[in-house]
């Protein structure tokens, strides 16, 4: 009989106002959250430089503001808030969450570090456990990316606690790209470094107020260059690398310089040796 | 960078160093405006966004002649002389002088050369460009003075045709051409600055008009005759350029001042805007002439594309390019080129002039706006 009225007290009397003003706020709620994530998300898909990614930075932030507000409402009206009933209610919580929804709601509390945290927010380029690709939405539970291929890839947060999260532009508008050279190890080095900046800073993509480099590395089979460089909008990177390399190879063949080409044996331990990583 | 402020009577023309040019006052009140108007005709449409006291129908255009007799071409021969006198102190074996489109550096520097028996040099053909041919660079060859009035004819966006240019500063700058001027486009200075290496030449440019000097300059255009009407603006209804006999009280109306600060204070697109916006009334029963709201030219959409960006972003750093240079500079076919080309012609924000399309000076504003906000490199005036 005691403990009837102990577990009566936790919650408040329910009338039929108290539900419908939870009603209402829970409903507000989600109106509000549905209105601000279009909103914020039609808005930013609609700007560009660094106001979309500040823009598309608010979305997670807003809904995690409209939910604590909506909460901090709804639970005095359901609940005493008192010491005792709160030790009560997120022991109760902790059970339950600790034996049958474990990832589940880890995979929330995430949520709410990334939105607090970023590290990714819309409009970012990430790489999480080999899905690379745009932050799409940001979610509760998941993050949602699309990949170059337009796959829509939905990654549950709680990868944030033992994973590393690669971003590419960390919300700003920089985005490294890299276009690779492969050739014959007989050429002259410096007029193929030169001639590859030239390459680079005669591309309309090229953002200039990062720096152009160009990486030489040395291999068995020949040479392998890079060219390190930033497009305008981190959206145009494949077009970017694209260009870099069409133009490249184009200026490179003028000058009869050679692709490398690996010899059969070699082709042979790199087929091997890509079957045994699967 | 500061706004310039003007202290009683400036004088018209003042050649100043790159880095002591200013906007004019309200210039980025004018830009939050050119926002501001964008974002209303988007969300209100356009006839809402755009009260006017005089309606444009109620007006019409000038004829021909009367127009170019009350907007004759800009002189460019003062700026000429003003560069004469700033290059007079000056002992650097090359001195670029800068003003953005439509800003008349090709024609003050050809003045200068006139004035000063310089020989001009001529700009490489396509062909020449497109195989990196450094003939053209023979002319500066020993000749006591040169001047190249226009760089951004002797470049073109792509590894070969930044060859011959890159050599051509090379040389020049390190003095074994002797002694020259270089005009350029302020894009092309702001790319060649990047690509090449450009820093150390001494850089002057024209210093911006204030509404104030924009008020002399426009009263005096056609003053032979000593007969220049009241000019009215269809936005306000007010005066913007008194008649003759009121020239002594000459002060800078506000309209003048958003219409300097509209233009970033360069006369030569302040030019454009007089010459296409003056009106007379329908009805012909007055003298008096009306300056269409400044503001309401052809402007870009927020959402334009990256391949009409890009587009417009090559003309501006070659300072106007013919169809099939375009197509050479371009990530895309020359069939994507020509269509998105095109399409800006359409909407106006492009024109032809000497067989080369570039920016319409009543477009400049918008466009150099929507490429600054998109991260774009853009010139520094």
């Amino acid at each position: 009989m005691d403990d009837q009225k102990k577990y009566a007290r936790l919650f408040n009397d329910i009338d039929s106002q108290a539900l419908i003003t939870v009603g209402l706020v829970l409903l507000s709620a989600i109106v509000l959250i549905i209105v601000s994530q279009r909103g914020l998300n039609w808005l930013a898909s609609r700007l560009h430089g660094q106001v979309r990614f500040r823009i598309f930075a608010l979305v997670p932030l807003t809904r995690l503001f409209v939910l604590i507000t909506a909460l901090a409402i709804v639970t005095p009206i359901i609940i005493e808030p008192s010491l005792r009933n709160m030790v009560t209610l997120l022991g109760a919580l902790g059970l339950a969450i600790g034996f049958a929804m474990k990832d589940y709601v880890s995979s929330l509390i995430a949520g709410v570090v990334s939105a607090i945290e970023l590290p990714y927010r819309p409009g970012d380029w990430v790489n999480i456990e080999g899905t690379y690709g745009e932050v799409k939405h940001v979610g509760l539970r998941t993050v949602e990316i699309q990949t170059p291929d337009d796959d829509l890839v939905a990654v549950p947060h709680l990868k944030l606690w033992d994973h590393a999260i690669y971003n590419a532009n960390n919300g700003g508008t920089s985005l490294q790209c890299v276009a690779s050279f492969y050739l014959h190890p007989e050429h002259e080095a410096g007029w193929v470094r030169k001639a590859l900046r030239d390459v680079a800073l005669t591309s309309a993509y090229l953002k200039f107020d990062q720096p152009i480099i160009v990486v030489a590395e040395e291999k068995p089979w020949g040479t392998h260059y890079r060219i390190r460089a930033y497009p305008v909008d981190p959206r145009q990177q494949f077009l970017f690398i694209t260009d870099l390399t069409v133009r490249g190879k184009t200026v490179l063949s003028a000058a009869g310089v050679r692709s490398a080409l690996l010899p059969p044996d070699a082709t042979l331990d790199a087929r091997n040796a890509a079957q045994s990583t699967y | 960078m500061g706004e310039y402020s003007s202290t009683g009577v400036s004088p018209l023309w003042e050649v100043v160093a790159l880095d002591q040019f200013c906007p004019p006052e309200k210039t980025q009140a004018s830009q939050w405006r050119r926002r501001w108007r964008s974002a209303s005709k988007w969300l209100i449409g356009k006839k809402t966004s755009e009260q006017q006291v005089k309606e444009e129908h109620e007006l019409r255009s000038l004829p021909e002649i009367r127009l170019a007799h009350l907007v004759p071409p800009v002189d460019w021969a003062p700026a000429a002389s003003m560069l004469a006198q700033a290059l007079d102190a000056q002992d650097a074996p090359v001195t670029f002088f800068i003003t953005p489109p439509h800003g008349g550096h090709a024609s003050v520097v050809t003045h200068w050369a006139k004035q000063h028996n310089a020989v001009c040099v001529e700009p490489p053909t396509l062909s020449e460009l497109a195989k990196g041919d450094t003939q053209w660079i023979a002319h500066c060859v020993h000749q006591k003075s040169w001047a190249v009035p226009a760089l951004e004819r002797h470049f073109l966006r792509h590894t070969q045709g930044i060859q011959s240019i890159r050599e051509f500063l090379e040389r020049a700058l390190s003095g074994r051409l002797g002694h020259g001027v270089i005009g350029c486009d302020s894009w092309t200075y702001a790319y060649l600055q990047q690509v090449i290496g450009i820093d150390g030449a001494p850089v002057f440019t024209l210093q911006s008009m204030q509404g104030e000097q924009l008020t002399r300059y426009f009263s005096n255009i056609s003053a032979s005759d000593g007969q220049y009407p009241s000019v009215y603006s269809t936005r306000t209804g007010k005066q913007i350029l008194p008649a003759l006999e009121t020239k002594r009280h000459q002060a800078a109306h506000k309209e003048l001042q958003r219409l300097a600060a509209h233009c970033r204070g360069h006369l030569g697109i302040a030019w454009h805007y007089w010459h296409e916006r003056l009106r007379e009334p329908s009805s012909g029963e007055t003298q008096a002439l009306w300056l269409v709201d400044a503001l309401a030219d052809a402007e870009l959409p927020a959402d334009t594309g990256d391949i009409a960006t890009l587009v417009l972003h090559a003309l501006l750093i070659h300072g106007g390019l013919d169809d099939q240079s375009l197509g050479e500079v371009l990530p895309f076919s020359h069939h994507e080129a020509l269509n998105a080309r095109l399409a800006l012609q359409r909407k106006g924000i492009v024109s032809s002039w000497e067989g080369r399309w570039q920016i319409a000076p009543l477009s400049y504003a918008s466009v150099r706006q929507l490429l600054e906000s998109r991260n774009y490199l853009v010139d520094s005036l």
